[in-house]
C-alpha cells in the first residue's frame, strides 16, 4: 500500500531535489530514451532510442502517425507510464536532473508545477462527477500553500485567461455542460495552474472540430508567450506545428528519422517519410476534390520492427541497402538538422534511387499486364508473374498521382 | 420534475400492487380461514375474528378495508385466542431488525469499500489474489453457517458474548445493546463485504483506465487523492445500486440470523407468527417489508440520479 | 480464481489490432496508477483446472451418495440407529458425524438431507429456468408490447425480497416439498429471466440474427434455433450459481419456520433440530453447515468457470 497519509508539503521537498536550477542550459534533455512494454505477445518497442533537447519557452513539435510512439514518448517523459510491464532506459534531464530513475512520490512535486500536460480527448480527460471549479483549484490548493478563496480567485482568472466566459459561473458547472471546444480551454486552464516550466500537449487538438482547432493552437501559443513556457507539442499533423514550433522532430516507429528547425526541415526535408507527411496536407491552392495523397502501407509492427531502415518497406526510394542496414542519424548542413536515410530526399543518391523504383514499378506493371493477357488467353495461366519487386503489393508508392 | 412525478406514480402503483399480493395471500390457505387461526377458540372468539377479517363482505370491500387500515397503522391482530394488535409487537421488533440491516451494511461497506480500492489499485498483485480468493470463500458462506459458527465458538464455548438475546434498545444502554448486535451483524454483514468488494473493485480498475484519472495523476496530487475523489465516486454508483437492491436479501438475511441468535426482530416475530398459524400477523409482517422493499429501492433510484450529474443530465435533457 | 477477465494493462497493447498501431491515450490505457498487468494467462489456459476438479469431484460425492442412498450401508435417518447412552454424542467410527438428540445418525441425515435438498435446488431453478427463459427470450426479442407484458409478474416477483417472497408462498400454501420447491422456483425465475433477457437483447441485434428475420425466417424458429443456442452459456453458469442461492434458502427458510416439515430430512432441518444444542452437541449443526458450504463453495466456483469459459460479461448480469 502506498497510499501516503502525510502530505508532504511540496514546494520545501521540490527545492530539496531540484536545488538552484541552472537558468543556462536546455531545459529539457531527453538522450536516447527506450521505452518497452512487456506484453504476453513479446516487448513492443514503443519508443526506440530518441534524443532531443528543448530550450526553456521554446516549442518542439513531435510529428508522426499512429503508432509512431509519440505519445508514448511525451508520456514516458514525463513519467506518466504504469510501471507494470514497462521498461524505460535513456537519460531525462529536466533542468540538469534525472528523472528517468525517479519514483513517483518525486516526479509528483514536479507534475502540475514544474511540468504539466493537455491531452487529446476534452471529453474523457475531465471527470464527469467533479466540478470545473474543483478540478482547476486542487492542484493549487496541493501545491501552493493558498486559501481555498484565493484558490477560487485564481481558478476564476485561470478560465478567464484561456478565454471562457462567464469564468465564475463556469467553476461550479460540470464537464458535460460544456462544448469540446471549452472542455479543451479548461483543460488547458488546468494544466497551466500552477505555471509548469514545461508543458506537454499531446494532440491538443485531434478530438475537436475544425473550427475551433485553431483557436486552441493559438490558446496554447498566447498562453505559452505570456508565461515562458516550454512546450512538446505531439501531433500527426504537420501543418499544426508548421507555424507554431521553433523545432520538429519526425517520429515513425518509435525514432526519430528527421529533425530539423521548422523552417530548414520543410525547406529541405532529407527523408522519405517526412517528405510524404508533407505531401499529405491540403494545399489552399490545390483544385477541390484533389486526392490527398496518402501513404500506403501500415505503420510496423512494434513488436518485431523491419529489419534495416524502419520505414523501408513504404518508402518509394527503398533500394536493397535499406532492408539490411539500419541507418544512422546523419547531421544535415544545416545546423541542428539530422535525419536517418540512405537515400535522401533533394540528394543525387536519393533522385537516383526513385527513378529506378519507378522504372522497376513501371516494368512489373506491364510485366502483370501481359501476365494476365496471357492468363485471359490461356485460361488456370500462372498469376504469380505480377507479384513483380514490391513486397508491399498493393502499396507500391507513387502509384497515387 | 416530470421524470420525479412519474416515479413517484410508479411508487405508488408498485405499492398498490404488493400490498394487494400480501392481501391476497391470505386467499391461498385451503379451508376456513377462522379455523385455521384459532381451531379451539371461542364461537364469541371467532365471530369475533370472521368481523374483523369481513369475511362476509365482497373481497374488494376487504382489500379497501384492510388496506385503509395499513395505511393508518391498523396492522390487524393475533388471536391467541384472544384479539392483541400487531402493532403491538411490531414497535420493539422492527427497531431491531432495521438497527441490525443498517449495523450490517455499515460492516459490510466499511470493508469492502477500502478493500475494493485497494485490490483494484494494486490489481494483480498477491495482495489482490489473496483478497479475491478470500472473497470468494466468503461469498460461498451462507449468513446461517457463519452465524452457528459464531453461537457455537464465541457464544457457546469461549462464551465471549452472549447468545440468547435479552438486548435492550439502544436508546436505553447503547454499550449492552452493541454487546448483542455484534455477531448478529457480522454473521449477516461478512457474506456482503465480498459481494461489494468484487463489485467496486471491477468497477474501480475500469474507472483507473479513464483518461481523466491520468489527467488527475498529471498535477501531481497524491495518489491518495486520485483514488479517493477522482476514481471512487464514478465507480462507486453500480456499488450503490447493488447495495440497494441488496438489502433484500439482508432483510431475508436479517430473519434468519435473528432466529438464530434469538434477537426478537421481525425475523423471531415472523416464526413465532408462523409456528402459532397467526396468518394475519403474518401477512401484515410480509406487506410491511414488502413496502419497506419497495421504498427504499425507489430512494435509492433518487439517490443514484443525485450522485452522477451525468444522469441527471440526460434525464433532464430527455 | 476465475473471474476478472478484464484487467488494467491486459489492454496495454495486447490487441493484435493495437500492437504495431499506435499505442495512443485510447489503446494505452494508464490504468490502474501503479497496478499493471494481471497474469490472464492462467484463466486462459485449456481445460478446466485443479480448483474446478476438486469442485466436479465433491459434487459427484454429494450428487452420487444422496442417489445412492437406499442402498449405501448407512443407518435408517429417521429411526433410533443408538443406543440411549450415545445420545447426543460427537463423531465415532460408527457415527462419523455424531449423534442427534433423538439418537438418529448425522451421517446419514446428512446423505438423505442431501436427497431432498438437491431435489429442491435442482427442481426449482429448472423450474425457472424454463420459465424464466422462456420468458426472458420472448421479452428480449419482442421488445414491444409483449416484451413488457411478459415481464411484468417478473417485475412483481422481483419487488419482494426473494426469501420473503418464498416465505409467504410456503406458509400460505403449506409446507410441503413440491410447495417450497415451487416458492423457490418463483424466486429463482425472475434472476434467470433477467439475464436471458438481457442475453437475448444484444443476441438478438447480431447480423446473423437480422439475416433469418431479413429472410423471412418464423420467430419461433429464429428464437429456438438462432437465439436460445447463445444465450444457453450465460443462464447455464447462473442456473449454477441459482442451485447453490436455493439450497441456502431452503435452509434459511427451515431456520424461520417456513421450510419442508420438519419430519423430511433435508439440510435446513437437520440444522434447525441441532440449533437447540449449540452449546452440547455443536456437531449436529455444524456438520451439514459445513457439507452446504462446501457444495456452495463448488457450485459458485463452477459457475464462474462456466462464465470464463463463454466469456459472460458480469455486467449483462
Amino acid at each position: 500500500m502506498k497510499l501516503r497519509r502525510k502530505r508532504t508539503s511540496a514546494p520545501a521537498d521540490a527545492t530539496e531535489r531540484f536545488p538552484a536550477a541552472p537558468l543556462d542550459g536546455p531545459l529539457l534533455e531527453v538522450e536516447n530514451v527506450k521505452t518497452h512494454f512487456q506484453t504476453d505477445r513479446g516487448l513492443v518497442r514503443a519508443v526506440d532510442g530518441v534524443s532531443f533537447s528543448l530550450e526553456r519557452g521554446k516549442t518542439i513539435g513531435i510529428v508522426g502517425e499512429s503508432g509512431s510512439g509519440k505519445t508514448v514518448l511525451s508520456r514516458s517523459v514525463m513519467g506518466l507510464l504504469p510501471k507494470r510491464g514497462l521498461v524505460r532506459e535513456g537519460s531525462i534531464r529536466f533542468e540538469g536532473v534525472e528523472l528517468i530513475d525517479a519514483s513517483n512520490d518525486e516526479l509528483r512535486q514536479l507534475w502540475g508545477t514544474q511540468m504539466a500536460m493537455v491531452f487529446q480527448d476534452p471529453m474523457t480527460s475531465l471527470n464527469p462527477v467533479m466540478k470545473i471549479g474543483t478540478q482547476i483549484t486542487e492542484s493549487l490548493l496541493h501545491h501552493l500553500d493558498i486559501t481555498k478563496d484565493y484558490a477560487n480567485e485564481t481558478g476564476i482568472s485561470l478560465l478567464a485567461s484561456v478565454g471562457i466566459p462567464e469564468p465564475e459561473r463556469r467553476m461550479s458547472s460540470y464537464p458535460h455542460e460544456m462544448s469540446g471546444g471549452m472542455r479543451q480551454r479548461v483543460m488547458i486552464a488546468i494544466a497551466i495552474a500552477c505555471g509548469p516550466k514545461l508543458l506537454f500537449a499531446d494532440e491538443p487538438t485531434t478530438a475537436l472540430d475544425v473550427t475551433v482547432q485553431a483557436q486552441i493552437l493559438d490558446l496554447l501559443q498566447a498562453q505559452q508567450r505570456e508565461r515562458f513556457m516550454a512546450m512538446v507539442l505531439v501531433t500527426h499533423d504537420l501543418g499544426v506545428v508548421a507555424g507554431r514550433a521553433d523545432d520538429i522532430a519526425v517520429m515513425y516507429a518509435g525514432q526519430i528519422v528527421e529533425k530539423a528547425p521548422t523552417r530548414t526541415l520543410f525547406a529541405e526535408m532529407r527523408h522519405p517519410y517526412t517528405e510524404a507527411l508533407v505531401r499529405s496536407i491540403p494545399k489552399l491552392n490545390d483544385p477541390s476534390h484533389t486526392r490527398l495523397v496518402t501513404i500506403g502501407g501500415r505503420p510496423p509492427n512494434l513488436i518485431a520492427p523491419p529489419v534495416g531502415c524502419r520505414f523501408s518497406p513504404r518508402c518509394p526510394y527503398v533500394q536493397d541497402k535499406c532492408r539490411t542496414e539500419e541507418p544512422p542519424l546523419i547531421s544535415a548542413s544545416d545546423p541542428g538538422h539530422e535525419y536517418r536515410c540512405w537515400f535522401p530526399v533533394g540528394t543525387p543518391e536519393g533522385t537516383a534511387a526513385l527513378e529506378r523504383n519507378r522504372a522497376a514499378a513501371d516494368a512489373a506493371l506491364l510485366e502483370a499486364d501481359a501476365a494476365t493477357r496471357a492468363e485471359a488467353a490461356i485460361a488456370g495461366g500462372s498469376t504469380g508473374a505480377g507479384a513483380g519487386t514490391d513486397p508491399t503489393g498493393g502499396s507500391t508508392p507513387g502509384g497515387v498521382s | 420534475m416530470r421524470l420525479f412525478a412519474v416515479k413517484i406514480l410508479r411508487l405508488i402503483v408498485v405499492v398498490l400492487v404488493v400490498t394487494f399480493l400480501s392481501f391476497l395471500l391470505i386467499k391461498l390457505l385451503p379451508g376456513d380461514l377462522v379455523d385455521k387461526i384459532i381451531p379451539f377458540g371461542t364461537d364469541a372468539q371467532k365471530e369475533v375474528l370472521r368481523n374483523d377479517l369481513g369475511l362476509n363482505d365482497n373481497f374488494f370491500v376487504q382489500y379497501w378495508h384492510w388496506l385503509s387500515g395499513f395505511v393508518v397503522g391498523d396492522f390487524g391482530n393475533y388471536y391467541l385466542p384472544n384479539a392483541t394488535p400487531v402493532s403491538d409487537s411490531l414497535g420493539t421488533a422492527l427497531p431491531i431488525s432495521l438497527e441490525l440491516m443498517l449495523y450490517a451494511q455499515i460492516l459490510s461497506l466499511a470493508f469492502a469499500i477500502p478493500f475494493g480500492i485497494a485490490t483494484a489499485y494494486k490489481a494483480g498483485t498477491r495482495f489482490d489474489a489473496i483478497s479475491n480468493t478470500v472473497a470468494f470463500g466468503l461469498l460461498a458462506l451462507p449468513n446461517f453457517v457463519l452465524a452457528i459458527l459464531l453461537a457455537i465458538y464465541v457464544g457457546a464455548k469461549w462464551q465471549i458474548l452472549p447468545t440468547q438475546s435479552n438486548i435492550a434498545p439502544f436508546p436505553l444502554n447503547p454499550l449492552d445493546n452493541w454487546r448483542y448486535m455484534l455477531m448478529p451483524t457480522i454473521a449477516l454483514g461478512v457474506g456482503q463485504i465480498a459481494i461489494y468488494m468484487r463489485l467496486l473493485r471491477s468497477d474501480m480498475i475500469a474507472t483507473l483506465q479513464e483518461d481523466f484519472i491520468t489527467t488527475a495523476k498529471s498535477k501531481g496530487i497524491p495518489t491518495r487523492r486520485v483514488l479517493l475523489s477522482h476514481a471512487l465516486r464514478p465507480s462507486s454508483l453500480t456499488l450503490l445500486t447493488v447495495a440497494g437492491l441488496n438489502v433484500g436479501a439482508l432483510i431475508g438475511g436479517a430473519l434468519v440470523v435473528e432466529r438464530i441468535f434469538g434477537l426478537p426482530g421481525l425475523g423471531s416475530k415472523l416464526t413465532e407468527a408462523i409456528f402459532r398459524q397467526q396468518y394475519v400477523a403474518v401477512q401484515t409482517y410480509v406487506a410491511i417489508i414488502a413496502v419497506f422493499y419497495v421504498v427504499l429501492n425507489f430512494l435509492v433510484d433518487i439517490l443514484y440520479s443525485v450522485l452522477d450529474p451525468r444522469i441527471r443530465h440526460a434525464r433532464a435533457t430527455a | 480464481m476465475p473471474e476478472q477477465p478484464h484487467s488494467p494493462a491486459e489492454s496495454i497493447l495486447i490487441d493484435e489490432e493495437t500492437v504495431g498501431l499506435e499505442p495512443d491515450s485510447s489503446a494505452i490505457q494508464i490504468g490502474a496508477i501503479e497496478g499493471g498487468p494481471e497474469v490472464a494467462r492462467e484463466r486462459r489456459r485449456k481445460g478446466l483446472g485443479f480448483g474446478a476438479w476438486i469442485a466436479i469431484i465433491w459434487l459427484t460425492l454429494i450428487v452420487g451418495s444422496a442417489v445412492l442412498a437406499p442402498v449405501l450401508p448407512i443407518p435408517d435417518p429417521v429411526a433410533d440407529s443408538a443406543p440411549a447412552a450415545d445420545y447426543k454424542s460427537g463423531p465415532s467410527v460408527d457415527h462419523p458425524f455424531g449423534v442427534d438428540t433423538t439418537g438418529l445418525d448425522v451421517f446419514s441425515r446428512v446423505i438423505w438431507g442431501a436427497r431432498n435438498s438437491l431435489f429442491i435446488g435442482t427442481v426449482s431453478v429448472v423450474l425457472g429456468f424454463l420459465v424464466g427463459g422462456a420468458c426472458g427470450i420472448i421479452g428480449g426479442y419482442f421488445k414491444g408490447r409483449i416484451g413488457g407484458l411478459v415481464g411484468v409478474p417478473m417485475d412483481i416477483a422481483l419487488a419482494f425480497p426473494p426469501l420473503v417472497l418464498a416465505l409467504a408462498v410456503v406458509t400460505f400454501l403449506g409446507r410441503s416439498v413440491s410447495n417450497v420447491t415451487i416458492a423457490l422456483a418463483i424466486v429463482s425465475a425472475p434472476i434467470l429471466y433477467r439475464i436471458a433477457r438481457a442475453s437475448t437483447l444484444s443476441w438478438s441485434e447480431r447480423e446473423f440474427v437480422l439475416a433469418c428475420r431479413a429472410q423471412g425466417g418464423k420467430h419461433f424458429r429464429i428464437m429456438t434455433r438462432e437465439i436460445l443456442p447463445n444465450v444457453l452459456p450465460a443462464m447455464f453458469s447462473i442456473a449454477l450459481l441459482g442451485i447453490a442461492v436455493v439450497i441456502v434458502a431452503e435452509g434459511g427458510l427451515a431456520i424461520i419456520g417456513a421450510g419442508v416439515k420438519p419430519d423430511v430430512v433435508t439440510w435446513g432441518n437437520i440444522i434447525v433440530s441441532g440449533q437447540g444444542e449449540l452449546r452440547d452437541a455443536s456437531h449436529i449443526a455444524l456438520f451439514p453447515s459445513f457439507v452446504i458450504f462446501f457444495t456452495v463453495l463448488a457450485l459458485n466456483y463452477l459457475g464462474d468457470v462456466v462464465r470464463a469459459k463463454f466469456d459472460v460479461r458480469e455486467s449483462a448480469l
